[in-house]
């Protein structure tokens, strides 16, 4: 165990590690003076200049300087946008957690329906129902999310006027950003009408969590069941069959911990869908997220945010990645190391 | 942190909260009123209009959180007192004073406390920023006023002397007829001379510009590029009109979902409806949509700095090249007049009869023949990305005219960036053309001449055509130098016929104003004469 | 005229005839087939079936409703959008970009990723392990950040997105095709082929490759669908193709500009990419399910 933990914790420092290399390379490989794109300042004079790149370390060679981006890294010391001249680690401090709010409760969505009615489908396989779930699913599935999103804006705001569509809650409302999660910043707001946010808060919820949670929904379902039809499928549930337990038992003690099993290390990869589709679908309702955010920087050529941006969302997505592998792994120990399957 | 471990006391608290929480309907109902939400379009680069002529940045500011020493009224265009209370020109028209009004309060907030009320100093410290290149502040926030540059008229002015403390004297060195108007203009904001002190003696000048004072009916609270800016009631306001709790910009760059918004009510006024829409918005009763012909000016300029583009018979081909009514049609949707002149129809300097180019792709093909401008030839244009009255879809125009000039032989490329690079490429005089255009701030002709032609405006970076020409500058010095009307309406048709025989830049069209908002806002109105105003907005439900 | 047989003769269908044959016997698959060829007739024959030039503007014709709607004319099928553009022939040679492209990168991000796998697969050892769990974990970052890196580095357009979404599905051949390649080499055919001195060449063309065609298939079934999602993403993100082309997703994004005045502009775009994404979806499933029948019959 401790031998696969740390061969994990190897691989994933090198992972990020080569993940810091491609970003150190976008500083020379984006367009402009490598200077800008690193630090996000623009120098007014020469001798102004002189002085940042001894600072930086950029008149040395390419392994010190990245020694040097590595530590600043570290330190936090991410650079400044071209555009606004803000901290970038202050900027991507505020917009990360909310993509990760809202993915989160999208995910929660895709887990408290998906896997039962997936449960149901496998075990009434190849009846009405199933074909009537797994059509469902495939329809859902098969959604562009952009354009999901837009209906349920036409739909649900513009016509039946149940949700609003833009932001995580009225501006009206002044809620200072301490952890980021909007539904706790607002129970640690103060001189504000908590239930008043809340409910403002939730409802601009709705929305963007649905257009997200309905893919990765669907999703969930096709796994489940496939995974539950399988299970079904093998031997030992015939075995157990033979010995006469009951359907119910057979589903709660066999059927279901073994499917779920099979079903962590696809989540894997539903994780990666799950955060593209949360940052397409900020861009619509102008959820203030690290979606929003880079496409915004790419709109106007902020390298430095740009550069920090993808470094930052990649990073959380391969610990993702990373966590549910060594949880998967923690749960069952016998897989010799995770599969990606289909859906 | 596990998605399971935070997600249920939270929903288990937005449960326990709707249920327990008294809130009524008119406590929600009185929330909600206590603050008008408007839809802005872009960013705003910095708070002092001072600085820049955009429209975002005037908006946000100008009539916001500062004061002017005079202002236009928005139902007759004429100048009025405002900070001044009275003023006086000499019979030479070479000296203004001004008696300024006592008692108006700067704004006190978590960054400033003033300990005096607005009097000269302010005036002349505001002033003096941008007409003194020696003035300490002159080059902070990057020391360029192209308003103020663009017209000439730091350099016009002689001295601004203090009388008493509530007493100013300006003296020009040339008649200036359009002063006053310039004074009333958006960007002619007065600052606090006293915040800027401290903010010099602390070392940070700069922040004068992103963290605003002023004597204006909202005080700055916060900004966060791309999504809002915050301002609160000054409580303090001089002028005794209904004042919103607080005003929030929400930045929303997409004009459809600016709708959207004014449709679900999370915005209560929108900035420039797209002209498709307004039949959407005139179709809801919740809705209310102002209408008026606007002082503005949408144009195709080129770069006369570039080759073959210095060349005006290479101009002429172009403009001859396209239909500026199927433009006005596909664009404008009939919510503008083409325009012939820089001048629109409002101004009292309008020419009815002025030359104009037709649609003549064959002349077209002739004149860059004979100008040896090659099949094929390849130019951009540059196509602003935000909506502006005088261009609401710059990206569309640009793509029918990309295809008007495929059939003279031209290949057409379209370019945008965001508009702060936007901007900043065009100063740098990247483009080869470009669809921009102009939103005057007086009624004045000189307002439009003057910034967008002449030579002194090419480094302020409003002359997109970077275009210069002497007697083009004689003519407008001249116009300026008579007080009668007639007169200058005659200057004013020379320069006409100069700018058809030149074309740096094809007028296109002088569009309609639009404002819409939620009917629930009392008090909003049209403003010709400058950006938006929220003093006397009120939100009823 | 059929030969009369004496003798019952014993038939045995090629596996493809028998995956064939389930894959027929499923309704819903065999109609996804018929959507998805019908798309791909859009896509080949897109001159022959537009009516009109897809970038043809038309100011006496702006916002023409489709023709189901009471303002609608029969001469624009889908209507028209705010250029004048007609919209039928837009999305017929959307198809074609959409679609088309999507089909090319999949089959180069299948080449690429084969030929990478195998290598992987064949050649056994620490070094390659190590390079294999990066790529595992290089595989997770979203097509949409190596877009945007492309992007940012190259500038927009089509081919510039293409590039960025061939990276993003490579890996996902390179996996399967090694752990196949694994699995196979420990086969005992393999062994033989070995002992009959076949080379490393021969042993991928002749034992390999026919059982791995299988599995190409139903990735590329999965790939073709992501493919066209996001390639339509990055269009309606403006990090794509870039107008006038007449991309399905760029067409939505121009068409949201207008949608009030013309809401097809934004239904029509879309509903393709829908339909399109729905029926390859349905024809990977089928695919899926008849293999699985086969081998457990």
């Amino acid at each position: 165990m401790i031998n696969a933990l740390s061969r994990y914790t190897i691989l994933f420092t090198l992972t990020l590690l080569v993940l810091a290399v491609l970003s150190f390379a976008l500083i020379y490989l984006f367009p402009g003076d490598p200077l800008t794109n690193l630090t996000g300042l623009v120098p007014q004079n020469d001798i102004q200049r002189e002085a940042l790149i001894r600072q930086f370390k950029l008149d040395q060679s390419y392994p010190i300087q990245f020694y040097h981006y590595l530590q600043q890294l570290f330190l936090g010391n991410w650079g400044y946008s071209f555009i606004s001249g803000q901290p970038l680690r202050e900027e991507i401090g505020i917009a990360m957690p909310a993509t990760f709010e809202l993915s989160t409760y999208a995910m929660v969505m895709a887990l408290l329906i998906g896997v039962p009615v997936g449960c149901y489908a496998g075990l009434k396989s190849y009846t009405v129902s199933d074909y009537a779930i797994n059509t469902a699913s495939i329809f859902s599935y098969s959604f562009p999310v952009f354009w999901l999103a837009l209906i349920f804006i036409m739909l649900f705001s513009l016509e039946a006027g149940i949700a609003p569509l833009s932001g995580r809650i009225s501006l009206l409302f002044e809620i200072p950003n301490v952890t980021g999660f909007i539904l706790i910043d607002i129970l640690l707001a103060k001189n504000i009408n908590h239930g008043l946010a809340l409910i403002d808060a939730a409802r601009h919820l709705v929305l963007p969590t649905m257009a997200i949670g309905l893919i990765s929904t669907a999703a969930m379902i096709r796994i489940t069941r496939r995974s539950v039809i399988d299970v079904m499928n093998s031997p030992f549930i015939t075995a157990a069959r033979s010995r006469g337990l009951s359907n119910r038992q057979i589903f709660m003690r066999h059927i279901l911990r073994n499917a779920l099993l099979a079903i962590l290390p696809l989540m894997a990869i539903q994780v990666t869908t799950l955060i593209t589709n949360a940052m397409i679908v900020e861009t619509l309702f102008s959820w203030p997220g690290i979606g929003n955010w880079l496409i915004n920087a790419i709109n106007q050529r902020d390298y430095p945010a740009l550069r920090i941006g993808v470094l930052a969302v990649s990073t959380m997505v391969i610990t993702l990645t990373v966590l549910i592998d060594i949880l998967n792994r923690l749960i069952d120990p016998s897989r010799e190391k995770f599969e990606r399957g289909t859906i | 942190m596990s998605p399971v471990r935070t997600f249920f006391p939270v929903l288990f608290s937005v449960v326990a909260a709707i249920v327990i929480s008294g809130c009524t309907q008119s406590n929600q109902d009185a929330f909600y009123r206590s603050g008008i939400i408007y839809c802005s379009e872009s960013n705003p680069i910095n708070f002092n209009p001072q600085l820049d002529t955009s429209g975002t940045t005037s908006d946000a500011s100008s009539h916001q959180i500062y004061g002017r020493l005079l202002d236009f009224n928005p139902d007759t265009g004429r100048i009025e007192a405002s900070l001044a209370s009275s003023w006086m020109v000499s019979d030479n028209g070479l000296s203004y004073e001004f008696q300024l009004r006592k008692g108006v309060a700067f704004h006190t907030t978590d960054y400033f406390s003033p300990t005096r009320t607005f009097n000269a100093d302010d005036v002349i410290f505001s002033i003096d920023r941008w007409r003194l290149p020696s003035h300490p502040y002159h080059n902070v926030s990057g020391g360029r006023y192209a308003y103020f540059e663009s017209l000439g008229i730091a350099d016009n002015i002689q001295e601004v002397t203090r009388i008493n403390s509530y007493r100013v004297r300006i003296t020009l060195i040339n008649r200036d007829s359009s002063f006053l108007a310039n004074l009333a203009t958006d960007f002619s904001v007065i600052l606090s001379e006293e915040y800027a002190k401290q903010l010099m003696e602390k070392g940070i000048p700069e922040r004068i510009d992103h963290y605003p004072i002023g004597t204006g009916p909202f005080k700055f609270q916060s900004y966060r590029k791309d999504h809002y800016i915050r301002y609160k009631r000054h409580e303090d306001f001089w002028r005794d009109v209904p004042l919103s709790e607080r005003l929030i910009y929400d930045i929303t760059p997409k004009s459809s979902l600016r709708l959207a918004k004014l449709i679900t009510g999370e915005c209560d006024a929108i900035a420039f409806p797209g002209q498709t829409e307004v039949e959407v918005i005139r179709q809801r009763d919740q809705l209310e949509l102002a209408e008026k012909p606007g002082l503005n000016i949408g144009f195709w300029a080129f770069n006369t700095q570039k080759k073959p583009f210095d060349n005006p018979d290479v101009r002429r081909a172009l403009a001859f090249a396209i239909d500026k009514n199927t433009l006005l049609e596909a664009v404008y949707f009939d919510s503008a007049v083409r325009a012939k002149t820089l001048l629109p129809t409002a101004s009292w300097a309008h020419q009815r009869d002025a030359d104009d180019t037709a649609y003549n792709p064959v002349l077209a093909r002739k004149l860059l023949n004979d100008a040896g401008v090659p099949e094929g030839f390849r130019m951009t244009i540059w196509a602003m990305p935000v909506e502006r009255a005088y261009n609401p879809n710059a990206a569309k125009m640009a793509e029918l005219m990309q295809r008007y000039l495929a059939d003279v032989g031209i290949r057409a490329e379209i370019v945008t960036y965001d508009w702060t690079t936007f901007r900043r490429h065009l100063r740098e005089g990247l483009h080869d053309s470009v669809l921009i255009g102009w939103s005057a701030d007086s009624g004045d002709p000189d307002n439009f001449y003057r910034p967008l032609l002449s030579c002194g405006a090419i480094p302020s970076g409003t002359n997109r055509a970077m275009w210069c020409n002497r007697k083009y500058d004689q003519l407008i010095n001249a116009a300026l130098k008579t007080e009668d009307i007639e007169q200058r309406k005659q200057i004013y048709q020379q320069v006409n016929s100069l700018l058809y025989e030149q074309l740096p830049l094809v007028p296109l069209a002088h569009a309609f104003r639009y404002q819409a908002h939620n009917a629930s806002l009392s008090g909003m109105t049209i403003n010709p004469y400058g950006g938006i105003n929220f003093s006397g907005v009120e939100k009823k439900l | 005229m059929a030969q009369f047989s004496l003798y019952q003769e014993e038939f045995h269908p090629s596996p493809w005839q028998k995956t064939w044959r389930e894959f027929r016997s499923s309704h819903i698959a065999s109609l996804g087939l018929m959507i998805l060829i019908f798309f791909l007739i859009f896509a080949i024959f897109a001159p022959l079936l537009a009516p009109y030039d897809p970038l043809q503007q038309n100011v006496n014709a702006l916002f023409i409703p489709p023709s189901w709607n009471v303002n609608g004319t029969i001469s624009h099928l889908f209507g028209t959008d705010a250029l004048g553009r007609d919209l039928f022939s837009r999305i017929v040679y959307g198809c074609r970009v959409t679609l088309g492209s999507s089909i090319l990168l999949v089959l180069l991000a299948m080449i690429v990723g084969v030929a990478i796998g195998t290598i992987a697969g064949m050649l056994q050892g620490v070094r390659s392990s190590v390079v294999n769990h990066l790529f595992d974990a290089l595989m997770a970052i979203p097509t949409l950040l190596i877009a945007i890196v492309i992007v940012a580095i190259l500038g927009t357009g089509l081919v510039n997105s293409m590039w960025a979404i061939t990276l993003a599905l490579t890996p996902q051949f390179v996996h399967h095709t090694r752990s196949l390649v694994r699995t196979e080499m420990k086969k005992e055919y393999v062994l033989a082929s070995k002992l009959d001195g076949a080379n490393h060449f021969q042993l991928f063309f002749y034992s390999i490759l026919p059982n791995m065609i299988e599995m190409l298939v139903v990735q590329g079934t999965i790939a073709l669908s992501i493919a066209v999602i996001d390639v339509s993403a990055l269009g309606f993100l403006n990090l794509g193709a870039r107008p006038p082309l007449p991309e399905l997703g760029a067409m939505l994004a121009d068409g949201m500009e207008v949608a009030y005045a013309a809401p097809w502009t934004v239904a029509l775009p879309g509903l393709t990419i829908f339909l399109i994404v729905l029926a390859i979806n349905i024809v990977g499933d089928g695919l899926r399910s008849a293999l699985r029948k086969r081998l457990t019959q």
